[in-house]
């Protein structure tokens, strides 16, 4: 598989790497709270709280060397193989996950679907800012997965 | 006198209880983009795109789906690697 890439105006490189800073952490955290433990057995619950929580701080971490590293005007971050991408596209969903739960949880999930159509007008500079990004993570998912499955789309 | 021999009738049967089948459902959510959820389940399921797909149009449809059914163990571990792709994802005792 030829390798993956991923650009983006050096502008928008520096604002998402910002705000990663800021997320990434809560990120892995948010992962596992929100995951359905088997509550019937503890030693099964410890493996899946482990394993989960290990692979969300990993992921994090690859999100913000990923992007601390993406050189030039566009700024690039290269995916050389199928399985970074797969983590990658993990570690993006994670934070749209942790954005979900940590900064716009006073938005519905029905207003979330359709951000687009959101009177943003209304909403405070920083959820503004944060929705822009959220929305920005999405967009580069969407065009990891075009490079990597494009049969995946209708 | 001898006692008589009784040779007692012994009936044997085996009884075969087929262990329980497990079913991992996944939950509809408003995060995670259509074709991201087709990915995760081609590389979590080993499924085609195209089952994937039907798969994430009965989750969008329904509100949930169950995308496996089969032996507890194996059900825990698929279970585990939907919600590492940070789907929600359950598990139902089948029947």
């Amino acid at each position: 598989m030829a390798e993956l890439r991923l650009s983006m105006t050096q502008e928008a490189r520096t604002v998402l790497s910002d705000l990663l800073r800021l997320i990434a952490p809560a990120a892995a955290r948010v992962s596992v709270n929100r995951a359905n433990v088997p509550a019937n057995d503890e030693e099964i619950a410890g493996f899946w709280v482990d394993t989960l929580s290990a692979q969300a701080s990993e992921e994090a971490r690859l999100l913000a060397v990923a992007f601390a590293s993406a050189k030039g005007d566009p700024a690039v971050i290269l995916l050389p193989n199928e399985a970074q991408a797969h983590a990658f596209l993990r570690a993006l969903s994670a934070v749209r996950f942790a954005l979900r739960d940590l900064v716009f949880a006073d938005i519905t999930d029905a207003q979330l679907e359709n951000a687009e159509d959101l009177d943003d007008e209304s909403l405070p500079t920083e959820k503004r800012h944060a929705l822009a990004c959220y929305a920005c993570f999405g967009l580069l998912q969407q065009s990891l997965i075009s490079q990597l499955c494009p049969e995946a789309f209708d | 006198m001898a006692k008589p021999k009784l040779k007692p009738e012994i009936k044997t049967e085996t009884l075969v209880s087929a262990a329980p089948k497990w079913n991992v459902v996944v939950l509809n959510d408003p995060i995670n983009y259509q074709a991201y959820v087709v990915v995760a389940f081609m590389s979590v399921l080993r499924i085609s795109a195209a089952e994937a797909k039907k798969l994430m149009r009965a989750i969008h449809a329904e509100g949930r789906a169950t995308v496996w059914t089969g032996d507890r163990e194996r059900a825990e571990m698929l279970s585990l690697e939907l919600q590492q792709w940070h789907l929600n994802s359950l598990l139902e005792k089948d029947g």
